[in-house]
């Protein structure tokens, strides 16, 4: 029985993992409407940030957070700025900001192989201790614990601005409608820099703590397409759907592998998502999608 | 420099061409964005080489059996996701394409992820030119004819297009089978360049890469994508020099077309004898009327 | 309208100025001077992606040596410039690689890739254009024999093959080690990967052993604790691990968090300077095959001069990469030529002592048999040569 709980936290591990780097898609897409295909560059630079920060400028953990996350977060802004802004100024179809968001990604992977950073691999220093905890027979990494917890802190907090704040208010009823909340009044412009920088922060925190957990190299931006998956399985635009889409993604996931083989565990991911799209498009919890006559 | 080279060069970029030809006809006429159809190129190149190996084939039938079993993967597929939303059906694509590539990663029958060597090496530059021309003009005939226009009326406005009676699942679903057969095609022409066949020769990067160029050349336009493959196959050659550099030029080039010219090269715009002359007699100076059809107006 | 027609006139510009700057030649690498005679050798690989640090790795040896033998005068009299070109672990980009090389630049002969999917890919353009290729660490049997079993005449190897190197694994598990019961974890989208695997558990139950779990995973996972759960399960003596560094690291790490304490064993895809920065605690008591001792006295000239010139501890690849330069410079030497087809000739039959050990090139399979492995152990974050070791 402990081989079956011991799976159920890998998946656990893993999907919270999926989890802090599907919000970020689910937020953007909210807003804007398109899946922001950039965000796995941004969470690649956020653990570059944090790495450098540990090491060649020896901060402590706390300091090189923040400074990942805020880091990202202004890189995100400056990405929407540049690369986003001029087509939502004309009223691009959406294809055109994902091949934006595309040709971001692709920029960043490689200008961070090209600099003297190069291509290999780097590890954190093991801030946290390795040795695991053991619970019943049943291995918790300290880092997840670590994980768990921040990535939870986070998003309650990202919940609690978004539902308590005024801000808040205007995110909310900019994704409902975002013509609409401009002719109400509400600064669209300033609100979609500050989803787009709340979504470059969740990136910077979700790149340092991946990047803590396994190592950083400039292709993470590759694995964020199975946190992409888990946010469209849990809906996108939905933010708690992200969150339990994520987390199970990454318990299938892990059962599949266990117990069926481990060599469908990609696959799985795929056929789950090509099986919600076909069935329930919107995801678990999406917001229903109205075609623009 | 050297014809040897240049030939390898030209071939690649006929092969593309074939590929972003089918998509062009998806994307740029029908209007439906696919992140996939480097699945197709795979089940295209798998196929034809179970043509010529198996079974024997000689190569154009071959070929023809690779983009039968391309299409008929898409007419599967279609089925299942031609009803979603836009950007839903790009997701739909992306997630088809990358199943296939990791479907052939575990097949064993066609050597899995550690490929398939030993595939005869058919395709020449003659082969990829005629194939190409075949493809550029039926294509051009497709377009010019009513169904073309059915097409370009999907693109611009699919309800309206669905109330004056045209059937637009019906035709959506031909646009994505010829283009799923384009693909195959150039799939099964690659294999037997290369003589060699890896499901990661068919990642999403190259889905990616076959919709830039179809949107680098122009939506709307053959002569753009025709452009547009030659050029974005040669140019990396040709920049070999600035090997690490590529990608990023690559990447920021991507967004620099994004942002001040999307409608791509051509918007468009067909490079035919009439046009041509058009142009020339507009140069002097004058400041002619818009004659571009599609592009951004959306 | 007028913006158009600008556009296009810039774009037209743009495209043919760069056809013309890419006729021109190649910047050069190594110093050919006023010497009217250059030849030029090729080397193809990966500087970019994910093998990059051993592509980069291998392009600064050939580079190294090459300098020297023009320092010292040239080979047969003549300065050798190395062109070196990026697949970027692509078997396409590989394909124009070879094409320009061998047309274009006039390369008398190709070394490198270090990916059996590259080197396969590669051969139709070798025979074509009639110039012989050294690769330096593919090892699929399939670089040098096609399918249908007869010899690919322009494709040679300085490195031992799939086969070789997962019976040694399993014969040094088996007879030397002892274990009987192994689990294995591989990287199914990768054929070296299941090359190895293959091979391995063939030998290993051949001798009697039990595998008591296979489990895959892909290319660019980074967490591995469903399939190690279920070796743990299985209660393996030993894991094989036949896979990239990167991935061992992460596996290893994880494995040992998981409370696995059964041996890690690996292949020639182990050894690096980060796999130890990386993991050194859980590869702790770790073996795998390697292509020589790094502590062998024979090697240690070149490791300093390379540390000291490029400021990188040298990887695998550099080794290979120094016998596939001896080789062909003991090939060039042996048919007195830099004519592409008499240096295959002489390649045929080429003997060479490397530093990887006795090289000689079988005119049946172009690989060099017999050559021995070596068995390296991790003990307290340091490779500790343990023994040469052949395959029965």
């Amino acid at each position: 029985m402990s081989g079956f709980f011991q799976q159920l936290i890998n998946g656990l591990s893993i999907g919270s993992v999926y989890a802090l780097m599907a919000v970020g898609y689910s937020l953007v897409y909210s807003i804007m409407n398109f899946s922001n295909f950039a965000h796995g560059g941004v969470i690649m630079i956020g653990a570059y940030i944090g790495f450098f920060a540990m090491t060649a400028f020896e901060m402590p953990f706390a300091v090189a957070f923040c400074l990942a996350a805020f880091g990202t977060g202004l890189l995100a802004v400056v990405i929407e700025r540049v690369a986003y802004s001029p087509l939502r100024k004309r009223n691009a179809p959406f294809l055109y900001f994902i091949i934006s968001a595309m040709g971001v990604s692709i920029f960043l992977e490689n200008i961070i192989i090209a600099s003297p950073i190069g291509p290999t691999f780097r590890t954190y220093p093991r801030v946290f201790g390795t040795t695991p905890f053991i619970v019943a027979g049943v291995n918790i990494g300290r880092l997840d614990v670590m994980m768990f917890v921040i990535s939870a802190v986070s998003l309650a907090l990202l919940i609690f601005i978004i539902e308590k704040t005024r801000t808040g208010m205007g995110i909310r009823a900019s994704a409902y409608n975002l013509r609409a909340s401009a002719l109400m009044g509400v600064n669209t412009d300033r609100i979609i820099l500050i989803v787009f920088g709340l979504g470059g922060l969740l990136a910077g925190i979700a790149g340092i703590l991946f990047g803590m957990k396994y190592t950083v190299y400039p292709q993470i931006g590759n694995i964020t397409l199975k946190s992409f998956i888990a946010a469209v399985f849990g809906g996108l635009g939905s933010l708690p759907g992200a969150v339990i889409g994520s987390i199970l993604l990454g318990i299938i996931e892990t059962f599949t592998s266990g117990y069926l083989s481990s060599q469908f565990r990609d696959l799985i991911a795929f056929v789950l998502l090509i099986f919600i799209l076909v069935i329930r498009p919107r995801g678990l919890m999406g917001k229903t999608t109205e075609d623009k006559a | 420099m050297d014809w040897f080279y240049i030939k390898g060069i030209l071939i690649l970029s006929g092969i593309n061409l074939m590929a972003v030809l089918g998509l062009s006809l998806l994307t740029g006429f029908t209007g439906l964005f696919s992140f996939g159809h480097a699945g197709f190129m795979a089940i295209g190149a798998y196929v034809t080489a179970m043509g010529t190996i198996k079974l024997g084939l000689p190569f154009v039938p071959a070929l023809l059996l690779g983009a039968t079993g391309a299409a008929m993967a898409s007419f599967f597929i279609g089925r299942l996701t031609l009803n979603l939303k836009g950007d839903y059906f790009c997701i739909a694509t992306l997630g088809f394409g990358e199943a296939i590539r990791l479907i052939l990663d575990n097949v064993q029958y066609f050597g899995g992820a550690r490929g398939w060597p030993g595939i005869p090496v058919s395709t020449n530059l003659t082969t990829v030119v005629i194939l190409d021309i075949i493809g550029i003009a039926v294509l051009a005939n497709l377009i010019r004819s009513r169904h073309g226009r059915n097409f370009k009326a999907i693109r611009e406005e699919e309800m309206a297009s669905q109330t004056i009676g045209i059937n637009v699942f019906r035709y959506k679903m031909t646009a994505l089978m010829i283009s799923a057969a384009y693909a195959g095609i150039a799939g099964g022409l690659l294999g037997h360049y290369l003589g060699f066949l890896q499901p990661k020769m068919f990642q999403f990067v190259k889905s990616t890469e076959l919709t830039i160029t179809v949107i680098f050349g122009g939506l709307g336009s053959i002569s753009g994508s025709v452009i547009g493959a030659l050029v974005l196959t040669s140019l990396p050659e040709l920049l070999r020099t600035f090997a690490i550099w590529r990608l990023v030029v690559y990447g920021a080039a991507v967004v620099f077309i994004m942002i001040t010219r999307p409608q791509g090269l051509m918007g468009g715009y067909e490079i035919t004898p009439t046009n041509i002359k058009k142009l020339f007699s507009r140069l002097p100076g004058s400041v002619g009327k818009k004659q571009a059809v599609g592009g951004d107006k959306k | 309208m007028k913006k158009r027609v600008v556009f296009l006139f810039v774009c037209v510009i743009l495209t043919l100025g760069l056809t013309l700057a890419g006729c021109t030649p190649a910047p050069t690498d190594t110093a050919a001077d006023t010497e009217p005679e250059v030849v030029k050798v090729g080397w193809i690989g990966s500087l970019t992606g994910d093998q990059a640090v051993w592509g980069t790795c291998e392009l600064n040896t050939v580079k190294m040596l090459f300098d020297d033998i023009n320092a010292d005068g040239g080979l047969l009299g003549k300065q050798i410039e190395v062109i070196g070109y990026d697949t970027r672990g692509d078997a396409t980009e590989a394909v124009n690689a070879v094409r320009r090389l061998t047309s274009q630049d006039k390369a008398v002969a190709v070394i490198g890739p270090n990916a059996s999917g590259q080197a396969i890919s590669i051969s139709s353009v070798l025979e074509e254009m009639q110039v012989p290729d050294i690769a330096t660490v593919a090892t699929n049997p399939k670089v040098t024999i096609g399918e249908d079993g007869s010899i690919k005449p322009f494709n040679f190897r300085v490195c031992f093959i799939d086969p070789y190197q997962g019976a040694v694994a399993a014969g040094y598990a088996y007879d030397i080690l002892g274990f009987r019961k192994a689990a294995v974890l591989y990287d199914v989208a990768d054929d070296y990967s299941q090359g190895l695997t293959e091979f391995f558990e063939k030998y290993f139950i051949e001798k009697g052993g039990q595998i008591v779990a296979k489990e895959a995973f892909k290319f660019g996972d980074v967490d591995f604790r469903p399939q190690l759960s279920k070796i743990k399960d299985a209660g393996p003596e030993v894991i094989f691990m036949p896979y990239f560094f990167k991935e061992v690291a992460l596996s290893s790490e994880q494995a040992r968090q998981l409370g696995i304490d059964a041996v890690l064993m690996g292949g020639d895809g182990w050894p690096s300077e980060v796999l130890l920065e990386m993991a050194k605690d859980y590869v702790e008591g770790s073996y795998f095959v390697n292509h020589l001792d790094f502590d062998d006295p024979d090697v240690q000239d070149f490791k300093a001069a390379y540390t000291a010139k490029y400021n990188l501890p040298v990887e695998l690849n550099g080794y290979l990469a120094y016998d596939a330069v001896q080789l062909l410079v003991h090939a060039i030497e042996k048919a007195n030529s830099f004519d592409p087809v008499e240096i295959k000739d002489a390649l045929e039959t080429a003997q060479v002592k490397g530093i990887t050990g006795q090289i000689n090139i079988s005119r049946e399979t172009h690989n060099p048999e017999g050559k021995d492995a070596a068995i390296i152990k991790i003990v307290d974050g340091g490779y500790v040569f343990q023994q040469k070791y052949s395959a029965q």
